[in-house]
């Protein structure tokens, strides 16, 4: 399982996506983990609105905009897995609502072989017991689609709520029930360590396929480089909006 | 005028605006955590809404919105164009300010 920082992770996604455009890259899938931890936001959402920037200072916990839709993600290094899928559109399904199933299936695959029964609630969530495990990102660029999905293994409400930007007076006993009322993780349901999530989820998505273990190539990995270093890392990226 | 309103829309996303207006749209970015493939679109509805009266009815800005996203081939997810119009008059006439 790869483990980069913010930049690099979203940067390396952005680069394969634009080496598979460019008939350079066979069809990916990564998961990895975020050191130090960090939160995402979705493209559209505004990082002063979402993110608790100042206590993101204090904790050393990196923050981000992504490329793709959806809200704001907390990437707890200790608690938190994220696979990215990145292929030529042709391998999936026309509408967006199938092909979210269709890859959201390969988690729901790799949770069952933890012994935890998921299932898919459109538009973009994996829920167990009706609460959220899951959380899934998908855009579509010049021909090849990225999806991007996190995978909670532990919830740490308190941290995640002092950096994702909630009133402190919403921060109460009450508010963190109330979310672990709605959000679950795997740790709640399996014994598995974080490494044997990552062994499920690689044999879920690679169920059926023919694959091989890889690594970027030297046009990706400065590329991703290039990208961390004029987009993802810069404060115009990532307080656009 | 600077103004910022946001909701829920029922089973779906979020959705926000963030407006300066006068007696017309100056600025305005949409904000949320739903989905528009491609994204790019955005730009281009808001670049739309520019202009607009305060006083334009929803349907003529969800005309608008629905013209841009049919020209840019896009899907929108999570949220409606009915829903932006909604916000962009709940940004201009918040509840507090209704008699």
């Amino acid at each position: 399982m790869e483990v980069h920082d913010a930049y690099t992770n979203m940067s390396i996604d952005e680069a394969i996506l634009e080496s598979i455009r460019d008939n350079k890259a066979e069809p990916t899938m990564r998961l990895y983990r975020w050191k130090p931890s960090a939160v995402s936001i979705g493209t559209f959402q505004s990082m002063e609105k979402e993110v608790n920037v100042k206590r993101c200072k204090e904790l050393g916990v990196d923050y981000i905009r992504r490329i793709t839709g959806g809200g704001a993600v907390y990437h707890d290094y200790e608690g938190e897995v994220t696979y990215s899928v990145i292929a030529p559109l042709e391998y999936f399904p026309q509408g967006i609502h199938e092909s979210y199933r269709l890859i959201c299936g390969w988690v729901i695959d790799g949770l069952k072989r933890l012994g935890i029964e998921a299932s898919f609630v459109p538009i973009n969530d994996i829920v167990v017991d009706g609460k959220k495990i899951s959380g899934n990102a998908q855009t579509r660029k010049q021909g090849v689609l990225l999806q991007h999905g996190t995978i909670l293994y532990g919830v740490d409400a308190r941290k995640m709520f002092s950096v994702l930007k909630v009133s402190n007076a919403k921060i109460s006993d009450k508010m963190i029930k109330s979310v672990e009322e709605r959000v679950t993780s795997v740790s709640s349901y399996s014994k598995a360590s974080i490494t044997e999530l990552y062994e499920a989820l690689l044999k879920g998505f690679t169920k059926g396929k023919d694959f091989k273990l890889g690594e970027l190539s030297g046009d990706e990995s400065s590329r991703a480089a290039e990208l961390a270093e004029t987009v993802y890392s810069t404060r115009d990226w990532n307080f656009s909006r | 005028m600077d103004s910022f309103a946001e909701q829920k829309v029922p089973g779906g996303k979020l959705v926000g605006v963030k407006l300066s207006y006068g007696r017309k749209i100056k600025s305005i970015q949409i904000l949320g955590d739903f989905f528009l493939i491609p994204e790019e679109t955005v730009f281009k509805i808001e670049k739309a809404l520019v202009g607009t009266s305060v006083r334009a009815s929803n349907d003529e800005i969800v005309g608008k919105i629905n013209k841009v996203i049919a020209m840019s081939g896009a899907e929108m997810l999570g949220i409606t164009p009915e829903a932006i119009a909604e916000t962009i008059k709940l940004a201009i006439h918040p509840p507090e300010a209704k008699i």
